[in-house]
């Protein structure tokens, strides 16, 4: 069957993350005022018509879940296929409930179910990963290089937590990947694979029966002389989400239009789940500036360079600059806060101060009363 | 499938004083508040009162309400055993005919309400702006063996005129209804919304249809000849916000009433939810030389010019220099630069093009008599400098209209 079968990285632990991850997985950390991560990621996959997505979790899921649902709002609620979210089993062995070490280890334990993919190509794809990439043409690029293997690559290679580097010839061919490099060089992999069914299915075999696991090194290292791994340049936004200082750096780059005009393109929207929020309201006093305001919002205090989330009150006589605030994060009446990132239900009594700073912003774990 | 109470929305009125906005939309599918639909009200209720069966009644222009209401997933009202059902009209083996009147359009779909065998029917409109809590109504109207109970509210008296008036007894029993009347004895308003014990509402339905002098009405039908029989018919007094928004200028005040909590409208309160049918478009974004106050937004708007007293729908544009001020913008309009707005409503996906005017403000004599709010079509494009005075009404080509 033509067509895509895509695949979600979802189980990945980002520590750096810190506060943001205590109780979720770094795919549904929230993004852009109204986003889970990996809404990105699915609604790439679906905007270039993939059916059927298979979500690769381990440990953290809960939110996951809650956001996915049985995939209503990407339309992967399907009687045959759509969304299949895929649980760790069967790797109770002698390692114990560990990690999954690489890519590798977690698709090989999914491995009846890529047995059973209908379509010819499978496009694997982080969680955490915040991009509109065009997947479709990303994939026919696949086909008309009849490349093995297509890496998607940003056109830098700015450093990110546990980032993959590719190294090309000039056709674009991959010589060399590299990873954990003090100094990043070549172009900054996206994690994003195309592989056609049948040689990923290969691979899973290999790595089963030789008891190995990483896709980077058992496979795009080892295999990059036998195979052809070409990479695709996007030139596009986009972040890889996996410490705090990243996150927000990334999160404020969305307040520059051109950046919000990247990353969301009316020919390929992002879909996330409905809030049930009614209007954000700016009330009598409130003044707000260079900010991305969710719905539900009432805002009664000054409100500058911020992302605030649905359902965040502000009240009257604060300041909020600089900030990220989740989901009904209430700051009570003066009190004044600049480069936090506070998690879901964080309350700022009145007249309380709490600053970070833009080196170091400040994560404040969820429903905290500061 | 036997359920205790079902509702019944009356979706089915033309919606002509609201005239170009519902030029393709029937009136329950108007925007209202910056992100809901005026039928997100009735049904939201209906769902937060736990009714999950609901029949809603349309003939004019369904096509957008029908999409909207889709499965009704949107607000729970998707079960297996119950759910939103669209009721048009049809055709039966001896024929069929429109809806005649509200309560004929009840009388077609005996056959709905009969699959559920429900002891009560609550009966709603499709056009008024409100929280309420049926459940309560439906306690009120058991403990007191009804045939009929009916909400209603207290108006000032000088506007009792306008209405369909109750006078009760210190029961709240009905002892007189009279529509519009002249010299009214009572201050209680019908709200328009009712729930009957289907037995009785069955036989004076089925009575009603017999004869040919009739409106077919609920007002001028059904509750008069209920009364006369003697039945038991009991009001029940409701405080709360309720606006009927079947003008333009109730839409408007209703918008407006939307941002002043003292108004009673207090639609950021979650404790009662009002559901809409979502949609994708990323958070609001207000720049960075925008001035925005005492207003409303919502998702995919980008202001950068000044809003105040405003609320807007989804995926507005405001460009820099322009001017919004006292009005409703409802989805997908852009505001071109220099441009100004002011106490209008613009329709879905207007371009109001540069440095035109739209509207005035009230004058501030006091001589209201050529003031009103100005009102302009949907899909319209207002060409660059076209100044639009107060009062004065667009068609979506851009020709004035007369109310």
């Amino acid at each position: 069957m033509i067509g895509i079968h895509g695949i979600v990285f979802a189980y990945q632990q980002r520590e750096s993350l810190q506060e943001l991850v205590k109780e979720r997985a770094s795919a549904s950390v929230p993004f852009g005022g109204r986003y889970r991560a990996i809404d990105f990621a699915i609604s790439n996959l679906v905007n270039a018509g993939a059916r059927d997505v298979g979500v690769l979790v381990q440990e953290r899921y809960q939110s996951l879940l809650d956001h996915l649902g049985t995939g209503k709002n990407f339309d992967l609620s399907r009687k045959r296929g759509g969304l299949r979210i895929l649980p760790p089993f069967n790797i109770m062995d002698d390692r114990g409930n560990k990690n999954f070490r690489g890519k590798m280890e977690a698709l090989c334990g999914v491995r009846g179910y890529i047995a059973d993919i209908k379509q010819d190509y499978v496009v694997m794809i982080d969680g955490d990963l915040v991009s509109n990439l065009p997947i479709s043409e990303i994939v026919q690029s696949h086909i008309k290089n009849k490349a093995d293997i297509t890496v998607v690559c940003g056109n830098d290679s700015f450093y990110v937590d546990s980032g993959t580097y590719f190294q090309t010839d000039e056709e674009g061919r991959v010589t060399d990947v590299l990873y954990n490099i003090h100094t990043p060089k070549g172009r900054r992999g996206l994690e994003v694979y195309v592989i056609s069914k049948t040689l990923l299915l290969e691979v899973v075999d290999y790595c089963i029966s030789h008891d190995k696991y990483s896709f980077r090194k058992d496979v795009l290292q080892e295999m990059k002389d036998e195979l052809v791994i070409r990479t695709y340049v996007w030139e596009g936004f986009a972040a890889q989400v996996r410490s705090v200082k990243e996150y927000f750096e990334r999160s404020m780059q969305l307040l520059n239009p051109e950046t919000r005009k990247d990353l969301f393109r009316e020919e390929r929207p992002i879909k996330a789940k409905g809030a049930d929020k009614s209007s954000a309201v700016i009330a009598p006093g409130g003044c707000v500036h260079n900010a991305i305001i969710g719905d539900g919002c009432l805002i009664e205090g000054i409100v500058e360079n911020s992302i605030l989330f649905p359902g965040v009150r502000v009240g009257k006589g604060s300041v909020v600059r600089n900030c990220v605030l989740f989901k009904e994060t209430v700051i009570g009446r003066r009190a004044e806060a600049a480069f936090i990132i506070s998690d879901k239900r964080v309350r700022l009594t009145d007249g309380a101060t709490i600053i970070g700073s833009a080196l170091y912003p400040l994560a404040i774990e969820k429903g905290s009363v500061v | 499938m036997k359920k205790e109470c079902i509702a019944m929305l009356l979706a089915g009125g033309q919606g002509s004083r609201l005239y170009v906005l519902t030029s393709s939309v029937a009136k329950p599918a108007v925007s209202f508040g910056g992100k809901y639909r005026i039928i997100d009200f009735p049904l939201s209720n209906c769902t937060n009162s736990g009714i999950d069966t609901v029949g809603v009644l349309t003939q004019y222009r369904p096509l957008e309400l029908n999409n909207y209401i889709g499965s009704g997933q949107a607000w729970d009202l998707d079960s297996s055993s119950g759910g939103v059902h669209i009721l048009p009209p049809y055709m039966g083996s001896s024929g069929g005919t429109w809806y005649k009147g509200t309560a004929n359009s009840i009388y077609q779909n005996i056959g709905f309400v009969d699959m559920y065998d429900p002891e009560y029917v609550v009966v709603l409109s499709g056009d008024h702006v409100y929280k309420m809590d049926y459940a309560k109504m439906l306690d009120a109207h058991k403990n007191a063996g009804a045939a009929c109970t009916i909400s209603v509210r207290e108006v000032p008296w000088e506007e009792a005129s306008r209405f369909g008036i109750m006078s009760v007894d210190e029961e709240m029993n009905i002892t007189e209804f009279a529509e519009k009347p002249k010299e009214p004895k009572s201050n209680l308003a019908s709200m328009g919304i009712y729930v009957f014990t289907w037995a009785k509402l069955r036989e004076y339905l089925i009575n009603d249809e017999a004869d040919p002098n009739s409106e077919n009405d609920f007002g001028k039908n059904i509750i008069p000849n209920m009364l006369a029989a003697d039945e038991k018919m009991l009001a029940y007094r409701f405080d709360g916000y309720w606006k009927d928004v079947g003008t333009l200028e109730s839409l408007w005040d209703a918008n407006m009433d939307m941002l002043n909590p003292s108004s009673g409208l207090n639609l950021i309160d979650e404790s009662w939810p009002i559901y809409a049918k979502t949609f994708s478009a990323p958070a609001a974004y207000i720049g960075p030389w925008s001035e925005v106050s005492n207003s409303a937004f919502n998702r995919g708007d980008v202001i950068d010019g000044a809003v105040s007293d405003s609320v807007l729908s989804q995926n507005i544009f405001i460009e820099s220099g322009a001017v919004v001020d006292h009005s409703v913008l409802l989805p997908g309009v852009r505001i071109e630069a220099g441009a100004e707005v002011r106490y209008a409503i613009i329709g879905e996906d207007c371009v109001i093009g540069r440095n035109s005017k739209i509207g005035e403000a009230p004058p501030e004599d006091g001589s209201k008599d050529w003031w009103g709010i100005s009102v302009v079509g949907p899909n319209c494009t207002i060409e660059e400098g076209r100044v639009i005075k107060a009062k004065r009404m667009l068609d979506s080509e851009g020709r004035e209209v007369t109310r």
